[in-house]
């Protein structure tokens, strides 16, 4: 089959107008503060049949359907990108973070996946005819590819919300970031067998023999290759040409794993993908190599792979409305349920399983990735493939702002949610003890402990070091046992003098009470305090305010 | 600072060495001293003992010997415990092979599931030298909290030079963001936050730990966390690093995939001091 001049031609051009609208859409829904993978994504669905190739299907023809020469090295660049997009994947899951955060990551990954897997398994295999399938009962294929999808989750969606709200250091973050790695572990890997089983059924290689090789290829890559990978990054790193050396390591194994799985019967995406965890774990691997890859891949291989899923599919023509409100619903209603049971069982609050079931309900990139290969090896029909991506992209979108309102106002370490006008008071006090016995009086009232109690506490700290810290503040601190944080404020007329670094007498008195088991919150609010107060202006315009209202304003504001 | 110390006790090629380390360190706290040996009580294996010991110039009234039998391991966690020590010395490879990674060898098990403080040595001398300087793994939980106070005196007792508290910190899966709209500056900016942050924490937390005459160094490292820093102390020849005694009982999964002081064990960067 000859590559013609014209073929080569057409290929570059479909390639530079997949990238160029991908880079636009998705810059424009940067903008506006969404996923840029919506954005590319919605790119191919106006470059695709649904809108380019209705109103001008020749065009559409001759660009993105011009020959069978064309449309196979197309399809071999979407092949390639959808592999190096596992294979970056794989380099951030660290199975570790897992175990380094015992039950609480272990029970949310556990329920978010078995529970999303059993139910998406056990509602298509008795109702397969809700989703339009008309095959008998006794085909397993579709509900478990069913489980699997529902069991996915977008990690590149997910950190992204979790960096915008400012919480991928948090608690939360870690639970949410862990979890998903290990469902994605576990949904790869059912996914690629079930894929293995299906190409097997015509295939040479049994699939016992399919099984058994893939069991030794994740054993070796996990144990030995791990191993000799951690043993010859640090030398490449520093011998050859970087970062380009490191890369094409990194490529190189990549595409050969792929390669290797492809062969023994299961996809090749899970070569990429098993061979990046194990890459990924080892402790040279810069930072700054990961980052170069991601860049490397998600800027040209990852737009590709989004604006090809609209080229292949007439999104208008395959658009069933009852078959994508049942997806939908059970997309929300599975992950919401498993992670959010799984975190509540672990010892998290309502609120934060809730926030935790709604940020893994993202299926984004991966769970199209899924549903695309699921449609061409005809697992699923055009149908379920649309509702597929539109669930991957709704609970992407929506994953931010419910996260974010469950997580508002109950975050217990945000000065501003802690602090109250109520507990905000001007002092005419002159001395140490007399400013802190006013302030602990204020805690002990709304707390319902003893005023001499707590006096006492805060005072002991005190002695120990006092707690003058400069910009006229002082922060006077203890720990008791309380259940929550407490903060109260006074400006005091006079300044007093709590020994602060720039030997300024302190007129912001600020009292900081946490419970007395956990250093950590109270480290956190010191230092978010300290911060607030960095800048010596900030403090001065404080001390001019005249009303509660006016500082915790400000306060808001900082 | 410690009551009693153990020790057990062999006719390798460092087990003398091992014996005069255990010297230093009961004159220098003055404890007593349990010698641990595993095997039958012979009168050829006394006259060795008692030679070792002779030659090592340890007073006699302060030694306890104690002669156990069965798994080594796991005698000799059993005679430290019913003798109360509160520090037991051995000696260790820096590296283990791949089985012994995998089913364990006597002093990684040591320094997983004894009841008490655990003091390895990498390299045990006969004339052994003071550790000069001393890095501490730091978490802000109250077991963090007592190993840094206890690091610290034990600094202190030998005149240490340097005193460095280490924290690490990770956000495992961040490069992700980089996937949708995120540039590396970004990252980069939020990185050198996050580390200005913890120093923030780090100089309230010492400020609350109110450490006398030694004053810490503090350093905070971004990246896997246990191997930095354990990386972080080999790197700048730190010649003690502390670590405090992990809660949980490992597992063929942390073997697997390593985590925390996992990354000491495994690898032992310097001396390990893991304080119970």
């Amino acid at each position: 089959m000859h590559f013609s001049s014209e073929h080569i031609t057409i290929f570059l051009l479909s390639i530079a107008m997949m990238l160029l609208f991908a880079k636009v859409f998705g810059e424009l829904f940067t903008l506006i503060k969404q996923p840029a993978i919506i954005g590319e994504i919605i790119a191919g669905i106006i470059l695709g049949p649904t809108i380019f190739g209705t109103i001008f299907p020749d065009s559409y023809n001759y660009i993105f359907n011009h020959s069978e020469q064309v449309n196979i090295a197309l399809n071999g660049f979407i092949t390639l990108s959808v592999v190096l997009l596992l294979l970056i994947s794989g380099l951030e899951v660290d199975l570790a973070v897992v175990l380094s955060h015992g039950k609480k990551a272990i029970y949310t990954s556990f329920f978010s996946l078995i529970i999303p897997f059993s139910l998406g398994f056990l509602i298509s295999y008795y109702f397969p005819n809700l989703f339009g399938i008309v095959e008998s009962n006794s085909n397993l294929i579709f509900p478990l590819f069913m489980g699997a999808a529902l069991s996915i989750s977008a990690l590149p969606v997910i950190a992204k919300v979790l960096m915008d709200l400012k919480i991928f250091k948090s608690e939360v973050g870690f639970i949410i970031i862990s979890s998903a790695m290990l469902n994605d572990l576990a949904a790869w890997l059912i996914f690629s067998l079930l894929l293995g089983s299906i190409s097997n059924s015509s295939g040479s290689v049994s699939f016992s023999t399919t099984i058994t090789l893939t069991l030794i290829f994740i054993g070796f890559s996990l144990t030995i290759g791990k191993k000799i990978f951690n043993s010859i990054i640090p030398f490449l790193q520093d011998n050859i040409s970087y970062p380009g050396g490191i890369l094409n390591f990194i490529l190189i194994l990549g595409l050969f794993s792929s390669a290797f799985t492809e062969f023994i019967g299961i996809h090749s995406i899970f070569g990429a993908f098993i061979i990046g965890i194990a890459i990924g774990d080892s402790v040279h691997l810069k930072e700054q190599t990961r980052e170069i890859v991601h860049q490397f891949v998600s800027n040209i291989f990852g737009p590709i792979f989004a604006v090809s899923i609209g080229l292949k599919i007439n999104f208008i023509a395959s658009f069933n409305l009852q078959t994508i409100l049942i997806i939908l619903f059970l997309g929300y209603l599975v992950k919401i349920f498993g992670a959010g049971i799984g975190s509540y069982f672990s010892g998290l609050k309502k609120n934060e399983s809730l926030a935790i079931g709604f940020g893994m309900s993202a299926r984004g990139e991966m769970g199209i990735i899924l549903s695309i290969l699921a449609l061409e090896v005809g697992i699923i029909n055009e149908e379920v493939f649309v509702a597929l991506v539109i669930m991957a992209l709704v609970t992407s979108i929506t994953s931010a702002p419910f996260m974010k309102f469950f997580l508002k106002e109950k975050d217990k370490l945000k000065l501003d949610n802690l602090l109250k006008e109520k507990f905000i008071f001007f002092s005419t006090a002159t001395t140490k003890e007399e400013v802190i016995f006013e302030l602990a009086s204020v805690a002990a009232k709304e707390m319902n402990l003893d005023k001499d109690f707590v006096f006492s506490q805060i005072m002991e700290r005190e002695e120990i070091l006092p707690t003058g810290i400069a910009n006229f503040l002082a922060l006077p601190h203890a720990k008791i046992e309380i259940k929550e944080p407490f903060i109260a404020l006074a400006i005091t007329k006079n300044g007093i003098d709590f020994e602060a670094n720039d030997n300024n007498l302190s007129r912001i008195i600020i009292l900081l009470l946490t419970p007395s088991n956990q250093n950590e919150i109270q480290l956190e609010l010191l230092s978010k305090i300290a911060k607030t107060f960095e800048n010596i202006e900030f403090s001065k315009k404080l001390i001019t305010a005249k009303t509660q209202t006016e500082i915790l304003k400000m306060i808001r504001k900082s | 600072m410690f009551t009693k110390i153990g020790l057990a006790v062999s006719f390798s090629p460092t087990g003398k060495a091992l014996l005069c380390e255990a010297k230093r360190l009961s004159d220098l706290t003055n404890a007593d001293l349990l010698l641990i040996h595993n095997g039958n009580k012979t009168t050829e294996t006394e006259i060795r003992l008692d030679d070792m010991i002779n030659s090592v110039g340890i007073e006699k009234s302060k030694i306890i010997i104690d002669w156990v039998s069965g798994e080594i391991a796991d005698s000799i966690i059993k005679s430290a415990e019913k003798n109360n020590v509160d520090l037991l010395l051995a000696g260790a490879l820096e590296k283990e092979n791949l089985i012994k990674k995998y089913f364990g060898s006597v002093a990684r098990k040591l320094m997983r599931q004894a009841k008490c403080s655990v003091l390895i040595l990498i390299s045990p001398s006969e004339n052994p030298q003071k550790f000069n300087k001393i890095y501490v793994s730091t978490d802000f939980s109250s077991d963090g909290e007592r190993t840094i106070k206890l690091a610290h005196s034990f600094a202190l007792l030998q005149n240490a030079k340097e005193f460095v508290l280490l924290r690490e910190f990770n956000a495992p899966g961040l490069a992700y963001t980089l996937q949708d709209s995120t540039t590396i500056a970004d990252v980069e900016e939020l990185r050198n936050q996050w580390l200005l942050d913890e120093e923030i924490k780090m100089n309230f937390f010492i400020k609350e730990l109110n450490l006398p005459i030694l004053e810490p160094k503090i350093v905070c490292l971004f990246g896997k966390e246990g191997w930095e820093a354990s990386n972080y102390a080999k790197t700048n020849k730190a010649d003690l690093f502390v670590v405090h005694q992990p809660n949980q009982k490992i597992t063929f999964f942390d073997k697997l995939f390593p985590h925390e002081v996992d990354y000491s064990f495994i690898n032992i960067p310097t001396n390990l001091f893991i304080i119970r």
